[in-house]
């Protein structure tokens, strides 16, 4: 399946804030994930990343999203929903919504892209996922297989 | 009198809070407050030294590289360890790479936007900039045809809503005086230069294994094999090719974007010569050694001290000198605040005292930073692109002296004017230049040491715990893109005792000491007019200026208040 990178984002040693990261490191070692789809553990880089995403056709990415839902909610973005995530918030120099903008400067975005996000119950200094978040890890990248299956059926 | 707060201040890494006093239109005084907590020490208490560099990386958000630098250095001075001259030549690489990368998207993408008007740019004249853009260069893309299409791309930017990269400018602030073709010209290298950062950072991808995250660190040397006869060879001749074809691309991007962008919005801005000024106390470790990695002798950038802006005399480091002071930190130290500790020694434990969220102001008499405030014999200093063009300077090294003579040249100016924001600017465009010359060369040797066998790159005479010392003692330095970086470790049992980390915004951003000394930040700001306190442009320029770190990174999304549902999946 070439051309989908799944794009882990986070900061490890900030418990919750971590979870992007911790569920590509499980992705890595699931045979579940076809073939050709590149998992990038992108940390709390911003335009770093943008090399893992040129001529990305599909594009998914697992991050925590504070929304003030139950910790361990999983929730899906995509379309204009995306638009509605804010690059100010985020305390990097340059956040996630930057990213997509530039990628969007110069040359486009991957066609089709998703954003799996996980409400954190705690992003304190620590390297554990919270129970409630812990709990949520597969359910996530349950999600994110599936979404992988679509795509792949769809590109036969 | 009135009280200012810029709290967050944007297009920074991590949490930053200036408060500062505003009297007559001018800054009469500043506290810079840390509002994120660094808990990195804690986490690595308890761990395998060897395996510090793998959680000390994480410590930043963007900077993964340097904390892993300075803690395998940190581990290889306590167990004495020497690293194979392929392994420093690599490091150098990984190193320089990072701080291109770093100078070019500060400068671009997080810094211009204090001086360059977007909107503006709107309204240039392509066919004035491409008369501009050939006067000052010899970049390829420079006609009239080029920027008209650049205008096009940021209206079609600025027409679908999307402003996010661009919000964070004060648009239409009186104090942005560039003509709109030169704000073209900068918008325009602006998109050259996010396109240039995203095939040049490929270089971590080879030396590092896994960009952003390097994988390829090892303490006694670096796990790159160079070795044909491995199966995992990853330094061939074709990909020492592959990266001199970058460093040669950098080169080429400093010298035909970044020096004359930098010599070209200058002049319009002369002011900010003599703003910004400072402590006047510098600080270089000192840095990309061309011999043993740790000896000065062999430093492109070399090690020393400059006090008071007396560029006659270079004093010199006596590493027992740092310590950090807590006086108005949110820590205890276990013998009180009154005396700063060696980080050897340091401590870490947070006590919060200051105000509940939401609040108006910090209580600035008492404790209101998460930074501590390191001191150098009991003396603010300021670290970073300048304190090593100026340290530079004044020892006398060739290179650096050609570079900054050059540009004081072109500027018509003498070295005094140095000392501001403007300084810190150039300064760091000057050494990006000498860094990429560099590069070359460095490629070069590895290119060489590979072709004649001499593929020696890790040395494993310490790497088994049972051949340590029962206790050691071990620093780490490295001059970080944004200056001195130290890293000290205690090992004991084979396992981490303490461990604590100076890093280089931690230096300039800190707040008072016990003796109420000012740090960088803080003394940087004093006189800077503001023409407009809701719009604080001209603090940002003197704050930016320095490419803050705080280095904490939470990276939580923060959706809240935004319209739109959320589909739930249960």
């Amino acid at each position: 399946m070439n051309g989908t990178v799944v794009l882990g984002l986070g900061n490890l040693v900030h418990s919750d804030d971590g979870v992007g990261v911790h569920a590509i490191r499980a992705m890595e070692l699931d045979p579940r994930v076809p073939a050709g789809v590149s998992l990038v553990d992108g940390g709390t880089q911003g335009l770093s990343l943008l090399p893992h995403l040129s001529g990305a056709e599909r594009l998914i990415v697992i991050d925590a999203v504070d929304t003030g839902e139950k910790p361990g909610t999983v929730m899906r973005f995509e379309g204009k929903a995306l638009r509605g995530i804010p690059g100010k918030a985020s305390v990097h120099q340059l956040g996630f919504a930057d990213l997509m903008i530039a990628s969007e400067l110069i040359g486009g975005m991957p066609p089709e892209m998703i954003v799996i996000g996980v409400q954190p119950e705690s992003t304190e200094w620590g390297v554990d996922l919270t129970p409630a978040v812990q709990a949520a890890l597969q359910p996530m990248v349950k999600v994110v297989l599936q979404q992988l299956e679509i795509w792949q059926e769809c590109s036969v | 009198m009135a009280r200012m707060v810029v709290d967050p201040v944007s297009r920074i890494e991590g949490h930053l809070r200036i408060e500062a006093n505003l009297e007559g239109g001018k800054l009469t005084d500043a506290w810079s407050s840390g509002t994120m907590f660094r808990g990195i020490e804690m986490i690595l208490k308890g761990r395998d030294p060897r395996e510090a560099w793998i959680w000390a990386q994480r410590i930043c958000g963007v900077c993964t590289m340097v904390h892993a630098i300075a803690s395998v250095r940190a581990v290889e001075d306590a167990l004495q360890i020497e690293v194979p001259e392929n392994a420093r030549i690599i490091r150098n690489l990984i190193a320089g790479a990072q701080m291109l990368h770093d100078h070019v998207v500060h400068f671009y993408h997080l810094h211009a936007l204090d001086w360059v008007d977007v909107a503006s740019a709107l309204k240039a004249d392509p066919v004035k900039t491409s008369q501009i853009a050939q006067s000052i260069s010899n970049a390829e893309k420079s006609s009239a045809t080029y920027f008209r299409g650049i205008q096009k791309r940021v209206q079609g930017v600025v027409d679908s809503g999307q402003l996010s990269l661009f919000a964070s400018g004060y648009w239409g602030h009186p104090a942005y005086v560039l003509p709109p073709e030169v704000n073209l010209l900068a918008v325009a290298h602006y998109l050259e230069a996010l396109e240039w950062q995203k095939d040049f950072i490929r270089i971590h991808a080879v030396l590092g294994g896994k960009n952003p995250h390097p994988q390829s660190f090892l303490v006694g040397g670096m796990a790159t094999a160079m070795d044909p006869n491995e199966p995992a060879a990853t330094i061939t001749p074709e990909r020492i090719d592959f990266i001199r074809d970058l460093v040669r691309g950098a080169k080429k991007f400093v010298e035909d974007y970044y020096i004359p962008d930098v010599m070209a919005v200058a002049p319009y801005y002369k002011d900010w010569f003599g703003r910004g000024e400072g402590l006047g106390n510098f600080l270089c470790y000192g840095d990309y050694s061309s011999g043993n990695q740790n000896d000065p002798k062999t430093f492109l950038f070399p090690r020393g001290i400059v006090m008071g802006r007396d560029i006659s005399k270079v004093l010199p480091v006596d590493p027992s000198k740092i310590t950090e002071s807590v006086a108005h930190s949110w820590y205890d130290y276990s013998g009180g605040d009154t005396n700063g500790l060696h980080p050897s020694v340091g401590e870490t434990n947070p006590k919060y005292s200051g105000p509940k969220a939401p609040f108006e102001h910090l209580d600035v008499d008492k404790k209101y930073s998460w930074l501590k405030a390191p001191r150098y014999d009991g003396k603010p200093m300021e670290v970073g692109p300048l304190a090593r063009m100026v340290v530079g300077y004044a020892a006398g090294s060739p290179k650096i002296r050609a570079s900054v003579n050059a540009a004081l040249k072109a500027l018509n100016a003498g070295p005094s004017v140095l000392f501001s924001t403007l300084g810190r600017i150039a300064a760091r465009a000057l050494e990006s230049n000498i860094m990429a010359a560099e590069m070359e060369g460095w490629v070069d040797q590895l290119g060489s040491n590979l072709a004649h066998g001499k593929v020696a790159i890790f040395n494993p005479v310490r790497w088994e715990p049972d051949s340590w010392p029962a206790s050691a003692h071990g620093y780490g330095w490295h001059e970080a893109p944004r200056g001195a970086l130290g890293h000290w470790i205690e090992i004991g049992n084979k396992k981490i005792v303490n461990y604590q980390a100076v890093v280089p915004t931690t230096w300039n951003a800190g707040p008072r000491d016990a003796q109420g000394l000012k740090g960088a930040y803080d003394a940087s700001l004093l006189n800077t007019p503001v023409a407009d306190p809701k719009r604080p442009l001209e603090i940002m320029r003197t704050i930016h200026s320095f490419d803050p770190c705080l280095a904490c990174a939470v990276h939580v999304i923060d959706a809240q208040g935004r319209e739109y549902t959320i589909p739930r999946i249960s």
